[in-house]
């Protein structure tokens, strides 16, 4: 600012000279620092600003000479001698490069829908894994968290077409494929890119059908060395507990649940303990990250390298999760800027002690009259003294003993745990790009991935014994082990080393044209593929006894009484042969043409007639702003229509061989013979080998972008409806075949169809003062169409009990909610002997809809409740700046689906715990409630434990001041960040996000287990030099 | 700018190079035998044996009890009286449906058994034995074991698929009948009598147990002479004899024995291999007990025990609360229930998951009792009695005399209640013998003439194969 207006008086000072001169002056950012590389045009000549931003141009003083950057305002100024230009940002986002796939893209050039997220709205907070950052910043992308350290959340874009494996879409990291990105530093991310229909990511071919995320990493950029530093310090505790009865509560509920069956077992109303066990579970833990990075670049070569190191703690006392990922980025040119070659390197050290997250469902479970220890220091267990109900577990003469629940000590269960893992993890490219002529260039790109990962796990078998029973003595055990010497259950430990290592590359290989003729743009690219993956290697081996000491935990110390379990496996890899071409062109930059074409090799389908598949799309464009008759409309800055179609292809199945079923131990593939009774092995056939090949799914979009009121506005809306053709499904055999054991088969298709939303507007108050709010929307419908009919009517969702929730229906979503219909509380007995009922229930117990009137209740009264899989989805995004201050709130919401509480249908008449709300909503008499069962509660699975699954979350609120040019730092930025402080939501249990497997057919959508929510407050600094 | 011709040549090479031919996708498999290789690895007997196997299921210790003994006048569910154990308080009062769990089980079962016999049949047939007797034999067991399991079928469902034809039609019993007769007649061919096996092959299927199998599917079809001739065949072989001690008979030290014609094997020692949870399901529950305590001995076959005066039999059969029993073993007076199932007992291992019980499937005296119906049937009263006697002469019971064929035939069919009770043989044989409606009535059970003779066809079957259709009034 200062500089431009010393620039003016420099040129109303001095005249301006009547002849061309060297013009000097220097180029700045709006932050101060200089912009080389910026291109400088005058009458006569052009330029190119250098390292520090100093150039030198022929023309006339006054001369109007213009400057152009990539990425930033035009501007054109009057040359001036030593003039001093500041180059402003561009605020549109329409110049930013787009990666498509073997290529980039204006995104004004663009037919087709892709999200793209930069680094700084992926920077805002500190995460370990980039995708938990992406949840609400695009619009039909759904991150569904996974609270636990170190973990991957699930993304699914578009809704779940595909059933079985292969539901994540895929992820490419510079080119390199790739499946998981947890060992990615989340503040190595330039950019995400989001294929997110299937026009663009049918380039993708038989690997796409879920959308492709493309990953580009930071670069080195012209200019001199740019060193970062970041550093944040977390406190992070549960977010939205559920409360649980107390000790007073658990024993009225128990009480009144035996007097209803007639049982004459009775808690003590005063008892000694009433024990929290979240609170004896989980405290506030720890997190931490450092991070710095250099980089920095001259005219032929560029570079970036950058350390990370993030340590979380869980909220279980002893996990602990810390990873150091070194990143080395460089790109070289040579022979005159023709060859450039670039290099990516990436290590990853990850190192965590997990312990198990079921001691969270344990201490939901738990009664609460039981103690964390006894007094004597020894684990509470859930014995009791029927006769004196309380929770002893002395038993004097004449008195009665029992067991309340077969729940164990969540404490002791952490403690117990002792499971160390290691993981290393290398990828890295080497990639070349040779410029044949100027409008033909070939590249080759060879990107690898290895990882190699290491876990140990001590049980403490002599420990567990002990704990299980507080009566049980170290002399018991030792006759135990005495009279068993080979037996396994009586060994003092056991210790088990797993190596996972596994390795996957790709090898692209491709050549890109480009020219232009008059008014008419082309662009093509044809290239070929290799690929393997799948290439995973497992070792096991486990033996018992070794000594405590951890420095002689090895097998080769293991007790000799014990055989040790020795297991290796290798996985059969996937090799794919891929063929790829693309054609662009438009006119005038009106109107755009592409299509793309891949042919995809796979080898798992080898055994088929047919294992090449060919995807095809096409795609149209039209920037309405460039015709003449639109381009006089004032606040109409771009609008542009597109549509597509493409076909995109799932080869990530299940590989379905005839398996020959063989056990070495007691199964039903053996038997006995001879007087001695031997065991005698047999085999038999599981399932047939259906022949399987890959998914396709064919979808078709449209849309409009558009940038209104001086590009202050701007937006995109799209309409999709994507088909999965022959989506594979998880098959129960036909009860009278031969099959029997479940097997893949293609059975139906699965119909995803929606449109999404999205609307940033940003806008300048004062000259202080900026705001920027982005909102985004999207809505999704699921259903199942055209099921063989041998599939149709499979169930699913089992709740471990025998019961099930799901069922797969045409027409209906997949694996959609198959329930009972929950209609009142018996009130008397009266009532159910006039009624239909199931089995024998009691006044108190649920009631259930007889919905065909039959006269029984059974699988025939059950109907359809929608699906898990939510309807919309919507994120928003606010960003505030004044002076030195920033803040910015993020919130992300889903709804339109239904939940399972399975927490809330526990057994209670085995002595497990229940909700506060639950003990205080029950049915205690005739009359008392028509909607919530007693306290003697059957085991059914029904409406009643079904919710809605709406929820909104503020996931993110982040304010920060920056300090500018203090010392030698260019730029100081302090911050505090809530992450996910608010979670308002109906549902009644511990979150409304549900994945868990995420295999539809299975317990996704349903709350087995009482994972809590996690917030997180965070400090930290960023620095830049 | 020229277009330098000779680079692209040489580029467009170099990526002929770095294409892969078609053998880049031939990956072999590291995993899963596959089909074609496991023929280097297993064996027919390897499939034959899994056929076996499948006797040994779970769906054998509790699914089995409930729709063999529970839902009939010999037993009742047991437990407590708030444990349902899933459908057998339903099965045991006549209340189930369609939905039931235990039907489901055993239809499910019983066919993938056939699935495996017909799988060893055809892969014996193309492995290339050499020895033709061994090759034979094997695919007569097989075809024995498919026939048993077909037996099953067509007693608890009526008409049935005949699952090699086709799974969504069901045919006439009759036919499936025929099919059973077939599969056992050839299995009588090639099957070697019983002392004829090798020591180690000691519980596989024999001649004798072919021929027994056989007059018992013509004692449900009301071939009396069939019937009677093939008890005959099996009576006079020399093969088999009747144990002198009642109580022994299902104990372990006479498993296998002179009267034992065709069992379930299993072991209890480690690897242990048993029936799953049989002696268990059944143990006696509670304190001093081993078990669940289900299916217990009901008071209407106590009764029936004590009018008959069968003392021996009815020890032999019941574990009395409160007894010690012949190895010493004392059942508290404090147990859930009054009586529990002897025959399930064992010793060694009590309420092990894996025991040492084998089950007796058929066994001598009950071909006496099936030559002595045949034989009624016939008119032929004298083999009529004195095959009777035989059975009641071991149990010291006094002999019948009465030769009028009305009064024979219902003596004969109380005989069969008090000599095989908890064999698995009481509810298909009050159906056959159409005493099913009287005797759950006399009980107080709400049998359905035209009902419940059949159990339904599972509704898990119907949800995947709608076509097949419901039995009536199911």
């Amino acid at each position: 600012m200062k500089n431009f207006i010393f620039g003016v008086f420099v040129l109303l000072f001095f005249h301006g000279h009547l002849y061309a001169q060297d013009i000097k002056g220097k180029v700045l950012d709006e932050n101060g620092l200089p912009l080389p590389g910026v291109n400088i045009l005058s009458s006569t000549s052009s330029s190119v600003s250098d390292f520090d931003g100093n150039f030198s141009i022929n023309a006339k003083v006054d001369e109007p000479i213009t400057f152009t950057f990539l990425g930033y305002v035009t501007l054109t100024i009057n040359a001036a001698e030593n003039m001093s230009v500041t180059m402003k940002m561009s605020s549109t986002d329409l110049t930013e490069v787009v990666v498509v796939g073997y290529g980039t893209q204006k995104r004004t050039d663009l037919t087709s829908a892709i999200s793209t997220i930069k680094s700084d709205q992926i920077t805002k907070q500190p995460a370990f894994n980039a995708l938990q950052s992406l949840q609400g910043k695009a619009a039909g992308v759904n991150i569904i968290a996974n609270d636990a350290p170190g973990a991957t959340p699930t993304i699914i874009i578009r809704g779940l077409g595909t059933a079985e494996s292969g539901r994540s879409p895929m992820f490419v990291v510079d080119g390199v494929i790739t499946g998981s990105i947890a060992n990615l530093n989340p503040n190595d991310i330039e950019s995400f890119d989001v294929m997110k229909d299937a026009a663009s990511a049918a380039i993708y071919g038989s690997n796409a059908a879920n959308g492709v995320v493309f990953i580009t990493t930071k670069k080195g950029k012209l200019g001199k060395t740019s060193i970062k530093i970041n550093s944040f310090y977390g406190a992070k505790s549960i977010l939205n507990p559920v409360e649980m009865a107390n000790s007073s509560q658990f024993v009225t509920y128990f009480n009144e649940s035996r007097a209803a069956i007639g049982n004459p077992d009775r808690l003590a109303l005063n008892q000694p303990y009433n024990t929290d066990w979240y609170d004896a579970l989980a405290g506030t833990s720890f997190s931490q990250g450092n991070d710095v990075s250099f980089s920095g670049g001259s005219e032929n070569v560029t570079y970036y390298f950058s350390f990370n190191n993030y340590k979380e703690d869980g909220l279980l006392e002893g996990h602990e999760v810390a990873r150091n990922v070194l990143r080395s980025n460089n790109t070289f040119k040579a022979f005159d800027g023709k060859l450039k070659i670039t290099q990516n390197a990436s290590v990853a050290f990850t190192k965590s002690t997990p312990k198990p997250y079921s001691s969270f469902t344990e201490a939901y479970k738990q009664a609460p009259i039981i103690p964390v220890y006894y007094p004597d220091g020894r684990y509470g267990m859930s014995y009791w003294n029927k006769t004196t109900g309380l929770p002893d577990y002395i038993i004097g003469a004449g008195q009665q003993g029992g067991r309340l629940n077969s729940i164990g000590n969540p404490v002791a269960n952490v403690n117990f745990q002792n499971e160390k893992n290691k993981m290393m993890e290398l990828q890295g490219l080497l990639q070349a790009d040779y410029t044949v002529t100027d409008w033909l260039t070939a590249t080759t790109r060879f990107g690898a991935t290895k990882s190699y990962s290491k876990t140990r796990i001590y049980n403490d078998i002599r420990g567990r014994y002990l704990a299980a029973d507080p009566l049980r003595t170290l002399t018991d055990f030792q006759n135990a082990q005495n009279g068993a010497p080979t037996s396994t259950e009586f060994a003092n430990n056991s210790l088990s080393y797993k190596d996972v290592e596994s390795f996957r590359y790709n090898w692209d290989t491709y050549l890109t044209a480009s020219k232009s003729f008059d008014k008419h743009n082309f662009n093509a690219t044809v290239g070929v593929t290799k690929e393997r993956r799948n290439d995973v290697y497992e070792s096991f081996i486990e033996g018992y006894g070794v000594p405590e000491q951890e420095n002689y935990w090895n097998l080769d110390m293991a007790s000799l009484n014990y055989t040790k379990v020795v297991k290796q496996f290798f996985q059969t890899p996937t090799n794919v042969l891929s063929y790829f071409g693309r054609l662009q062109y438009n006119f005038d930059e009106k109107y755009y043409i592409s299509g793309t074409i891949r042919r995809d090799g796979n080898s798992n389908f080898k055994k088929n007639a047919e294992y090449w598949g060919t995807f095809p799309s096409v795609s149209v464009g039209w920037v309405l702003t460039n015709e003449s008759f639109l381009s006089e409309v004032n606040n109409l800055d771009f609008l542009k229509l597109r549509a597509g179609y493409g076909e995109v292809g799932n080869a990530n199945v299940p590989f379905n061989a005839t398996s020959i079923i063989t056990n070495p131990g007691s199964a039903n593939t053996n038997y006995v013979f001879g007087p001695n009774q031997d065991l005698v092995f047999g085999g038999a056939v599981g399932s047939p080998a259906t022949n399987l090949t890959w998914e396709v799914t064919k979808e078709i979009n449209a849309g409009v972008d558009f940038e209104l009121l001086d590009r202050r506005l701007s937006g995109s809306f799209d309409y999709y409806n994507r088909i999965n053709t022959n989506a594979i499904l998880n098959v129960k055999p036909i009860l009278n075949s031969p099959a029997s054991q479940n097997y893949f088969d293609h059975g139906g298709e699965v119909r995803n169809q929606g449109y999404e939303i999205a609307l940033n507007w940003k806008d300048n108050i004062t000259e202080d003062f900026s705001y920027s709010i982005g909102v985004n929307y999207a809505h999704n419908k699921n259903t199942l169409e055209n099921v063989k009919p041998a599939y149709d009517g499979m169930t699913g969702g089992s709740l471990g009990d025998g019961q099930i929730t799901k069922r797969l229906q045409e027409g209906q979503p997949i694996y959609s909610w198959w329930l009972l219909e929950a209609d009142g509380v018996w009130q008397t007995q009266a009532e159910i002997d006039a009624n239909p009922h199931i089995g024998t229930p009691q006044p108190g117990q649920l009631r259930y809809k007889d919905q065909n009137g039959d006269g029984v209740i059974d699988d025939r009264d059950k109907k359809f409740y929608g699906s898990y899989i939510p309807k919309f989805s919507y994120g928003i995004n606010v960003n505030l700046a004044y002076k030195n201050f920033d803040l910015s709130v993020d919130g992300f919401g889903a709804g339109g689906n239904k939940v399972y509480n399975g927490l809330k249908g526990t057994r209670v008449d085995a002595g497990e715990n229940i909700a506060a709300e639950t003990f205080n909503n029950r049915w205690t008499g005739p009359g008392t409630s028509n909607t919530n069962p007693g306290a003697n509660r059957d085991a059914l699975s029904s409406s009643y434990y079904l919710e809605d699954g709406d929820y909104f979350r503020i996931n993110n609120i982040t304010l920060g001041y920056t300090f500018k040019d203090m010392f030698n730092i260019s730029r100081l930025r302090i911050y505090g960040t809530a992450q996910n402080p608010f979670l308002f939501t109906k549902y009644s249990g511990f979150t409304p996000e549900l994945n868990n497997s995420g295999a539809p057919n299975e317990t996704a959508g349903i709350e087995l287990a009482a994972y809590p929510n996690i917030k997180t407050f965070i400090f930290g600094v960023n620095l830049e030099f | 700018m020229k277009i330098n011709y000779k680079k692209i040549v040489c580029l467009s090479f170099a990526l002929g190079v770095l294409v892969g031919c078609d053998d880049f996708l031939d990956v072999d498999s590291r995993e899963k035998i596959t089909e074609e290789d496991s023929g280097e690895n297993l064996e027919p007997i390897a499939f034959v044996n899994g056929i076996y196997g499948m006797m040994t299921e779970w769906d054998y210790a509790f699914s089995y009890l409930g729709i063999t003994e529970i839902i009939s006048d010999n037993a009742d569910k047991g437990s407590s009286p708030g444990d349902p154990g899933g459908d057998k308080g339903l099965l045991d009062g006549l209340t189930f449906t369609a939905t039931a769990g235990s039907v489901e089980a055993m239809w499910t079962n019983w066919y993938k058994a056939i699935g495996r016999a017909t799988y060893s049949i055809g892969y014996t047939e193309n492995y290339e034995l050499t020895d033709e007797a061994y090759k034979n034999r094997l695919i007569g067991e097989a075809k024995f074991l498919r026939a048993y399991h077909y037996f099953f079928l067509v007693r608890a469902f009526g008409d049935v698929p005949l699952q090699h034809v086709d799974l969504t039609v069901r045919v006439p019993k009759e036919q499936v009948y025929d099919f059973i007769e077939q599969d056992l007649l050839d299995a009588i061919q090639v099957l070697p009598e019983k002392s004829q096996y090798a020591s180690a092959d000691l519980g596989r299927a024999t001649k004798g147990a072919a021929q027994a199998l056989l007059a018992k599917v013509y004692l449900y079809q009301k071939d009396w002479q069939n019937a009677y001739d093939y008890a005959d065949d099996v009576i006079t072989s020399g093969q088999y004899g009747l144990e002198p001690d009642y109580a022994q008979i299902w104990r372990v030290n006479t498993e296998n024995g002179v009267e034992s014609i065709f069992e379930v094997q299993a072991r209890g020692e480690s690897i242990a291999h048993g029936v799953q949870q049989y002696s268990e399901t059944q143990g006696a529950r509670g304190p001093s007990g081993w078990g669940w305590g289900f299916n217990t001995p009901s008071q209407n076959l106590l009764d029936a025990y004590n009018a008959e005066g069968d003392v021996i039999r009815r020890d032999a059969t019941i574990i009395f609360r409160g007894e010690t029993m012949y190895d010493g073993r004392v059942v508290s007076t404090a147990v859930e229930n009054p009586m529990y199932n002897e025959k399930a007992y064992s010793s060694a291992n009590a309420g092990a998951g894996d025991g040492d019980k084998n089950i007796r499937v058929l066994r001598l005296a009950e071909i006496y009792l099936i030559r002595a119906e045949a034989a009624n049937e016939l008119g032929n009263s004298s083999v009529a009695l004195s095959s009777l006697k035989e059975v009641r002469d071991r149990v010291n019971l006094g002999e019948i005399t009465t030769t009028d064929q009305t009064l024979l035939r219902n003596l004969i069919w109380k005989e069969r209640r008090l000599e095989l009770a908890f064999e698995h043989d009481r509810w298909f044989d009050l159906v056959r013998t159409g005493q099913a409606a009287q005797a759950m009535q006399a009980n107080g059970k709400p049998f359905e003439v035209g009902k419940h003779e059949l159990f339904p066809i599972p509704n898990g079957q119907l949800i995947q194969t709608p076509g097949l259709g419901q039995n009536p009034n199911w």
